[in-house]
This record gives C-alpha cells, structure tokens and sequence, in this order.
C-alpha cells in the first residue's frame, strides 16, 4: 500500500484496517507521534492528514491512501507550524511532554484554518488532554502566534 | 326450566370438550413413529442448521454451557427463561423422538401437550424443511454434550401461566406452513426467501408486532413483513428497499458483506445484530448470503413510511471543517467527541468506522438504536474468530441526558439527514433501562 508522508510517498507492508500510528511508529520510523490511550480520547497521536488534525490511533490507514499526511517531524517546514514551535518554546509549554506532539499538530491545523482564533475557537479546536495541566500555557503560544 | 338447563348444558359441554382436546392435542408430525435408526446426517449438516436458526442465541447464557438454556426474557406478563435443550435425558430433550422434537420446533407443542411461549420462534420454524428438522434433531441428539441443568420457571403469576390459550394464539397468528417455493422465482430467491422467513427468523426482530404480540406478518407478501420494529431498546431497521430507513442504498454485494464480515460502506453490526452476526449469519456460505440478499432486494420499500430520499449536503461539513468554534452545543459535542472517527464530512472511515451521514440508524423514525449506542457504546464484533479493532466507546458516563440529546439532534439534521429531534428524557428513559443496576433494566423482550 502507498501512503503519502510527509511529502514522500511511502509504501508499507501493512493490513488495510492498521491504524495510521502503527504504520508511522513502526514501519516508517515516525516516533515523534505518541500512542496515548489509543481510543481517540487524547489526542496524542495527532497528526494533518490535508491540513486537518487527526487521531491517527482510530484511524485505518486504508482511509489515508493517497492523502497527504504531515506528521510533528516536519511540521516546521510550514510557516505556521515553526512559529508554533517557536512560541511554544519562548512559552516553555512542554513539562514532561509527551502529549506536545499532538498539542503542536492540533494548534498548527488551527491556525492554518482560523487566522484569529477566539478564546472559544481555542477551547474548541485544542482538546488534547494534557496530564500536567499545560493548558493555559498552550493558550498563550497559540495567542501569541496569532497576534503576530 | 330444568329441560332447558339440560338441552343447554349438552352443547356447551361439547364446546368445552372440543375446545379442551383442541388446546392441550398433540399435533400430527410427519415423523410420527420413526425411530433414531432413520437418521443419516452428518455432523456439518446439522450444526449448520443450528446455526442458521441461531439456537444458542437464546438457548444460552453469556457464562453457561451452550444450548443448556436459562436466558431470561422479559414479557409483558413476567420473566420467562430458555429451556434446556442439551440432549440430557432428565433435564434436557435426551428422551424426545423426533416427532415430538419437531412438535417443539415448528408448532411450539412440548411432548406432553403444553404449548410453548411464541418467544420461541416457531411460527418462522413452522418453514423449516423436513430434511432440515431431521439434521437439527439428529445434531442435538448425537453432537451436543449434555448438560444436567433443571429448566427455571417463568415468574408469571397463576392464571396468566396456563399454557393452553397458547394453541388459541397459534390458531389465529401462525399458518404452520411448510415453505414452499415461488416457482416464478429462481433457485437462489427461493433458498434466501426460505433462510429469512424461515430457520434465520430475521422477522422475530425485523417485522412489527400486533396486541398480542404476534407478527404482523410472516413472509414477504405482506408490506409490514421486515418493515422495522422496536425491540430489547434497538430499533430493529426495515430490510425493505427504503431508501432511507431500510435496504434502498444497498446493493446484494453490501447485503452479503453485512452478513460475513459483519460490516460494509454503510454501517457495522450492533446491537442485537452483533449478536446475531457473531452467533449465526458469518457461519452461512456464500451462496446462501447470496439468496438472502437476492430476496431481501426484492422487498419493494414505501415512500409514504420512508419519506422523501436522502441526499448528501456539505453545509455541514463546511461548517465543522472551517476551524471556528460551532455555534450548535451539539455540533461543538460532535467535534469534541465523535468526529475522530466518524469524520467532519460524516462519512466514517470505509468499511471499518461507519458513516452517520445518511445512516439508517439516525433516520430511523424510532431513535433508539442511536440513542442505545452512543449510551453503551458497540458490542465485541467478532469475525473469523478476530474481534474487531475500531469500536464505538460507551460515553454513558461522559455526557448528560441533555448532551446526548443535542448531539443526536445535530445529527439527525445533519450532511442532509432529515429526522425528528431526539429529548433528553427519551435518553432518561434508555440510561434507565440499559442501567444493569436499575430495577427496571431491559431483559430479553419476546424474540
């Protein structure tokens, strides 16, 4: 099966319903993408498959073919997406990090579509969880980025 | 006066003699007097037809040894539970001869004359072939482990539990027909018209019930027969060529993937049919899929029940794709929540996350099944012995009577869905009932 990640087409050796993150992780080598709770709850495993985010954890890798997939190891090769992670580093988001993958991909998606996003936008738009709370720090960096 | 009472008392004596014999007589079979030596089936044969009239089903409990019964079922009138049919001879049907199994089987009468519950579905029996009455004997008789377990009494109260009004009811609402093919059909209608109406009893749940509980019909010449009905807090969808509500959208192809993979483009089993999908319809062979998708498909549908056609609209998913917090508390429910999986577009992910955009379930006149399922979430679909790896979650505990409602609301009107509104007491209602800790908890209903 191809797939299209991150601007290259890829082509794995993988059952049509294997979820997307399976297929990144382990085939391709794509450890940035986190496994959380694997039930799409989190949100840690977001990845833009056309530029929206998706929880790759519920997703069969079937329904990506042909689609491009952006993932947290190129992110920054996109405008948005490097001031992003420049913000969330200015704001020193990340504590113990392992849902910020997913916290980046998820604000990236958000900004592309909404230039500025209102506080509900935000709220709407970033429900990743994160177990060390960084939530009103992600708010600032999205804020920041969108106020230029 | 005296004369009066007499010539008087000789007719009504008569009436209750014939009436008494009528109730509590014991059935002609065509098996009457044959013995077990007759038999000559083999092992498949019959396991098959077991499992094309999903015997365990009810005939089971989740813990206990298979066909040793003791399901409860809820009735109207109280609890009754599933019978033993191991082959045990003092609790089970060791001791029954065929002709007496066939009684119970396709006329509901037990060896001694009382009538059985029609939860038991022996009005779709009454179908079964011969040949196929003789396998199923034979599998229960020399294939299945007997399993010493008494058979528990129903909780109905005395005189609601005399079993003879029963051969009244069978009277009026069952034909005790063999089935008997259309010859202006082909071979391959007639097998799947045959399964359907008979050993699969797809009508048990599929076909509205009348006051006493009886189908409304039993075989496709009538527009109820699989025309949807609500049962155990699923709304079992018409089979019939509506294009919304049943079958209209669906080519055999699908009909067939439905019943050996247990999913396809437009939905994934649940409810109770996970479990008849788990149980029964995965074990049939291709062709005879092939027949029950043939037949199915010849069901004409009704545009006045179904009302006018679905057509796909993307306002909606325009509007959940632009970024922008939705201004609809269900639609904001839905992103946060659903739309994972089943997509801003609706349309699921193939044949593995099925799509709400135009799903029966949400355009179903009765809400329930979509209520049901985003309470208690999907069962353990099982296919090849592989249980499945996308499942719907229960969110029961996630969201309120009032969220439920909103969300299926949005979704009843959205990508160009056109259903009524759900309330947040019907969702009252269904937590309620689907509660295991309630008191009024849903058991079996009549199947």
């Amino acid at each position: 099966m191809e797939i299209t990640v991150n601007g290259a087409v890829r082509i794995v050796d993988a059952e049509p319903d294997t979820p997307l993150l399976w297929v990144l992780r382990d085939n391709l080598g794509l450890t940035g993408t986190k496994y959380g709770c694997g039930l799409a709850q989190c949100g840690a495993c977001t990845v833009l498959v056309q530029g929206l985010p998706v929880r790759s954890c519920v997703t069969p890798v079937e329904s990506v073919a042909g689609l491009p997939v952006t993932t947290i190891e190129t992110v920054e090769q996109d405008d948005v997406g490097r001031r992003i992670v420049e913000a969330w580093v200015a704001h020193q988001v990340p504590q113990c990090g392992y849902c910020q993958s997913g916290q980046v991909m998820a604000a990236t998606a958000l900004l592309k579509q909404v230039a500025a996003p209102s506080d509900s936008d935000i709220a709407a738009a970033m429900t990743n969880l994160c177990r060390c709370g960084t939530y009103n720090a992600i708010a600032a960096a999205i804020r920041n980025v969108a106020q230029g | 006066m005296k004369r009066l009472l007499a010539s008087l008392a000789i007719p009504v004596i008569a009436v209750l003699a014939v009436g008494a014999w009528f109730t509590t007589r014991i059935p002609a079979s065509p098996f009457d007097g044959q013995g077990k030596s007759s038999l000559s089936t083999t092992l498949e044969r019959g396991e098959y037809v077991a499992r094309l009239g999903d015997c365990v089903a009810c005939h089971s409990t989740e813990r206990g040894a298979p066909f040793s019964g003791g399901l409860a079922m809820g009735t109207p009138l109280g609890t009754i539970f599933t019978t033993n049919i191991t082959p045990d001879k003092a609790t089970g049907i060791g001791s029954y001869t065929l002709a007496q199994f066939d009684n119970a089987v396709r006329r509901g009468v037990g060896p001694d004359g009382r009538r059985l519950y029609p939860a038991m579905p022996y009005p779709s029996y009454a179908r079964l072939s011969d040949d196929d009455v003789k396998a199923l004997y034979d599998y229960f008789m020399n294939h299945v482990q007997p399993v010493q377990q008494a058979n528990q009494a129903s909780t109905i109260p005395w005189p609601m539990n005399m079993r003879w009004p029963l051969a009244l009811w069978s009277a009026a609402f069952t034909d005790g027909r063999v089935y008997r093919p259309d010859p202006s059909r082909d071979a391959s209608w007639n097998r799947g018209a045959y399964l359907v109406e008979g050993p699969g009893h797809c009508g048990s749940c599929h076909t509205p019930r009348g006051l006493a509980m009886q189908e409304e019909a039993l075989d496709g010449s009538a527009k109820a027969y699989l025309s949807g009905a609500l049962l155990d807090g699923w709304y079992a969808p018409s089979l019939r060529n509506d294009h919304n509500t049943g079958l209209g959208r669906w080519s055999e192809e699908d009909i067939v993937a439905y019943l050996k993979q247990g999913r396809n483009r437009h939905g994934v089993v649940f409810g109770s049919m996970m479990e008849a999908f788990n149980n029964s319809t995965q074990f049939m062979t291709d062709d005879d899929l092939q027949g029950i998708a043939r037949y199915l498909k010849s069901l004409p549908g009704d545009p006045d029940r179904d009302g006018p056609p679905w057509q796909p609209d993307s306002a909606t998913t325009q509007m959940l794709s632009s970024g922008a917090a939705p201004a609809m508390p269900g639609a904001a429910t839905y992103l946060a929540r659903c739309a994972s999986c089943h997509g801003r577009d609706g349309m699921g992910r193939g044949a593995w996350i099925p799509p709400l955009a135009g799903a029966t379930s949400l355009l179903a006149p009765d809400a329930s099944s979509a209520i049901n399922i985003t309470l208690n979430g999907g069962g353990r679909v099982v296919a090849g012995g592989v249980s499945d790896a996308y499942r719907m979650p229960a969110l029961r505990s996630q969201l309120s009577d009032g969220q439920i409602a909103e969300l299926l609301t949005f979704l009843r009107g959205a990508w160009g869905n056109k259903a009524a509104a759900v309330t947040a007491a019907e969702v009252g209602t269904l937590r309620q009932h689907t509660n295991p800790a309630s008191s009024e908890v849903i058991v079996l209903q009549m199947r």
